[in-house]
């Protein structure tokens, strides 16, 4: 598959902290890349660099196969974005706004009328985006990064601001996009449910730091139940299983077993019972992806 | 692409309030010029040149600088509202044509402000009664007028694109007309933007340039625009975008 956007030990110090720190992101074409992890984590800041707003203090940004810094308006011409929040200018109309893009991107008149057709705005475009409401602002938001049809779809939380109604109907729309227009989509959110919901491939950072990248199938199987033993004794029960050939690992006050089957467990109690350990509670646990994500960011306070 | 960029530009002046500033200013400046023309006639007695050194001292010496300061800080100020540094450094052009087609559409503006400074300016001579031909400087004082704007243009444009503040460089293009005076009387009006302008439109002398002299003029012009917009884009394209 075809890497459509590439970094390769991205890194963005301020001062002394590192905002961003040795990120290797890569994008596939066709993917809807979801882009996950807390506020503050660094995605923008990311974004910002793939975009060549920002300057890397360190690394390097492919896109199509080329270095970014030697071809930034070929790049750019076939990159649509929407970072932070939406650009506009107030006293304009919809409509004027996007010819101010259409200008720029040198676009044909029908790119503007479907552009405002597919994010609904057509009603409203002779109003002044001063007076758009947030969700409409941003649904313009959104009608200009896509005007030009580009290859790439940057997003940073394209959400933000919506109603529900609206988040479903953008997530449809963004769903819909690799195959009406064989874009690829790179897509932040700071929320797993909805990355959950669209994107075929993950990346999570934190702190700066990508913390896991890979399909959202290999996030998932990460979802494998674990069963946890309860002893009288867990210290002696633990040195028993492991001369077993178990791996249980001690947790507050049970044991943990990962990847066991039925019959493993069954074993796990008996050897136990022989040995008169008493066996106070076998329970089985199902992490769900929400606590995947924490784990892996570490984060249980905000998300 | 320099082109598409004017365009945009022009698009994004649409509804805008500009009009007004650019036209109140002439306006008051031309208006006190002449009530003192008009009071003074017992000692302003040279008709259009008297008249043009009220007039060209409110116009050149305060008004049109900071018509131009109010203009360029406009033209940033949309970009500076709403994160739309972020959707022009992300649009396809290269940043050289982003802050020339600024320059460019301010430059055009100077025009129309310069063309309507001339308007009032008979129409204030006339009702204060002057029956003589108009002076055969005045052409070339309202050109180098209009070029020594661009080179003030260039100036407060990379003041405002780096300042977010609207005022702020508005503040310091006031201050600059005043060095810009003290420039002029120390003889050192060459060497810096403001003082070109006064040199350049007679305000505070009605005698016409020597052809040395207007090519000297034009020369500092040129390289002032050259360099204030070299180091601008360079800024530009090198910095992080903060939107």
């Amino acid at each position: 598959m075809n890497q459509i956007v590439s970094t390769h030990g991205l890194s963005k110090r301020y001062g002394d902290t590192y905002r961003v720190k040795d990120v290797n992101l890569s994008v596939n074409e066709g993917d809807i890349y979801g882009f996950l992890g807390p506020n503050g984590a660094g995605k923008s800041t990311t974004l910002k660099m793939i975009l060549g707003l920002t300057r890397p203090t360190d690394g390097k940004v492919t896109v199509f196969g080329k270095n970014f810094g030697a071809n930034r308006r070929l790049i750019l011409s076939q990159i649509g974005s929407l970072i932070e929040s939406p650009s506009y200018y107030g006293h304009l109309t919809g409509f004027e706004n996007m010819r101010v893009i259409q200008k720029l991107r040198d676009v044909p008149d029908k790119n503007v009328t479907e552009a405002f057709k597919i994010v609904r705005l057509e009603n409203q475009k002779d109003k002044r985006v001063g007076q758009y409401s947030l969700g409409m602002k941003q649904r313009l938001g959104i009608a200009m990064a896509i005007l030009s049809f580009p290859k790439l779809l940057i997003l940073d939380e394209p959400t933000n601001g919506l109603d529900p109604a609206g988040i479903g109907e953008i997530r449809e729309l963004i769903k819909s996009l690799p195959q009406r227009y064989e874009m690829t989509v790179l897509i932040s959110s700071h929320l797993l449910s909805e990355i959950e919901q669209m994107a075929t491939s993950v990346g999570i950072i934190n702190d700066g730091m990508m913390m896991f990248q890979g399909s959202m199938t290999a996030l998932k199987n990460k979802n494998r139940p674990t069963i946890m033993v309860k002893t009288q004794n867990n210290k002696l029960a633990q040195k028993l299983l492991l001369a077993k050939g178990f791996s249980p690992q001690q947790n507050e006050d049970a044991l943990l077993f990962e990847n066991l089957t039925d019959h493993q467990t069954a074993a796990v109690n008996r050897s136990l019972v022989e040995a008169n350990i008493d066996v106070m509670r076998i329970e089985e646990h199902k992490k769900n992806l929400e606590r995947i994500f924490l784990d892996i960011t570490g984060k249980e306070r905000s998300l | 692409m320099l082109k598409r960029c004017i365009s945009a530009e022009w698009m994004k002046l649409r509804d805008s309030h500009i009009w007004m500033i650019l036209m109140i200013l002439p306006i008051i400046s031309v208006l006190i010029g002449s009530v003192n023309f008009y009071m003074n006639q017992g000692v302003l007695k040279k008709e259009w040149y008297s008249l043009w050194s009220q007039v060209g001292l409110f116009y050149g010496e305060f008004f049109f600088p900071i018509l131009i300061a109010i203009c360029c800080a406009y033209m940033w100020r949309l970009e500076h509202h709403n994160k739309n540094w972020n959707m022009i450094m992300t649009a396809p052009v290269p940043t050289t044509s982003i802050f020339l087609s600024k320059l460019i559409v301010v430059g055009i503006l100077m025009i129309a402000v310069q063309i309507f400074f001339f308007i009032l300016f008979f129409l204030g001579g006339k009702l204060a009664g002057i029956t003589a031909d108009l002076p055969r400087e005045l052409a070339g004082w309202l050109l180098r007028g209009w070029i020594a704007a661009l080179s003030i243009s260039s100036l407060q444009l990379a003041l405002s694109m780096h300042i977010r503040s609207f005022a702020t460089p508005i503040g310091i293009g006031l201050c600059a007309t005043f060095i810009g005076l003290g420039m002029y009387v120390a003889h050192l009006g060459l060497f810096f933007p403001h003082s070109l302008l006064t040199i350049g439109m007679g305000v505070l002398s009605q005698t016409s340039l020597s052809f040395s002299e207007s090519l000297l003029f034009i020369i500092m012009n040129l390289l002032y625009i050259a360099v204030i917009c070299t180091g601008a884009i360079y800024r530009m394209s090198r910095s992080d975008v903060v939107a």
